[in-house]
């Protein structure tokens, strides 16, 4: 199974974008958490405050599905 | 709330401006926590808008390396406490309004008095231990909360008024590390400070706020937006309780 994840310009370096600028293809097994994926590749969950799919904020417990892209948010805690 | 002859002329290019309340604008107040880069920008606008009432709360003093960013200091105010020139500025922008300042830190404790009857809170800070304390009273008070937050070339914005919305504490985790300075290019809360500026107008004003309830995500390196919507965590530990 295929999956897309995409970075802000913070995670992007951690991440190695290898479709365009901001996503990485990544493929994987059915029924793993983006949390499972994200180790799978190296990049670890703590890096990541939340992640959105689709239009909807998810947590990292989320399992995606074939062909979904998702967007990995860093912390932003600046003022 | 009745306008004077001078405060007619002052705001009448936006009294034309379609479903625009002025009166009800100077009725309001609001409780800024932070008069960074995103506070300062976001009260200097509200202050030009003629929001009657600017409570601004921030124990810093101005440093050599806010003024890349925070438009209402300049290099005299090196050293000087931030409220004290941020309530002199605001006040010269706009001296028919009520600009309040307190340099008292910001805590679970402290809140109590510092956001005592305000109709909105806007987040200018720059740490996420009190951004956390400004949820819980957002949720005990049920006094909207309009969040923002910038790093490198990233921000955002939201609006959360649980019951009705998640609240922070559903979207992010407490424990989360958060580096002590963060890198930040000047215009980015300037852009992030202004959508609050926005949404803050709209919802003082009873217009219905787009970001209720949703976040917006401004790449100023990718020029992009992104709009998302926040859902309630059910087993959040701050608002899960509240009805």
């Amino acid at each position: 199974m295929v999956v897309f994840f995409r970075a802000g310009s913070e995670l992007r370096h951690k991440l190695q974008p290898d479709v365009d600028f901001y996503t990485r293809r990544v493929e994987t097994q059915a029924g793993k958490s983006v949390k499972d994926i994200l180790r799978d590749i190296g990049l670890d969950p703590a890096f990541v405050a939340f992640i959105y799919v689709e239009g909807k904020v998810k947590n990292l417990d989320y399992v995606p599905t074939e062909g979904q892209s998702v967007t990995l948010q860093p912390p932003v805690s600046g003022g | 709330m009745s306008l004077s002859e001078r405060e007619k002329e002052r705001y009448r290019r936006q009294l034309g401006v379609r479903s625009w309340d002025q009166e009800r604008l100077k009725a309001a107040s609001v409780f800024i926590a932070g008069v960074g880069g995103l506070g300062g920008t976001s009260a200097l606008y509200l202050a030009l808008a003629g929001v009657g009432r600017i409570r601004i709360v921030d124990r810093d003093r101005v440093d050599p390396s806010n003024l890349n960013r925070q438009v209402l200091y300049g290099e005299d105010s090196s050293g000087c406490l931030k409220v004290d020139e941020a309530g002199r500025r605001l006040s010269e922008a706009n001296p028919h309004i009520i600009i309040e300042t307190s340099s008292e830190p910001i805590g679970r404790e402290s809140l109590d008095r510092l956001a005592a009857g305000v109709s909105l809170i806007l987040d200018g800070l720059d740490n996420m231990e009190a951004r956390f304390a400004l949820n819980e009273y957002s949720v005990r008070h049920r006094v909207p909360y309009l969040y923002g937050a910038v790093c490198g070339w990233q921000g955002m914005v939201g609006l959360f008024h649980p019951p009705v919305t998640a609240c922070l504490a559903c979207l992010l985790s407490s424990e989360q590390e958060a580096k002590p300075e963060v890198p930040v290019f000047g215009c980015l809360p300037g852009t992030v400070g202004l959508l609050q500026a926005t949404e803050a107008l709209k919802y003082l004003m009873g217009l219905e706020p787009a970001l209720l309830g949703k976040l917006l995500i401004y790449d100023g390196r990718d020029m992009t937006f992104d709009l998302v919507d926040m859902a309630k965590n059910p087993a959040c530990p701050v608002c899960s309780g509240a009805v």
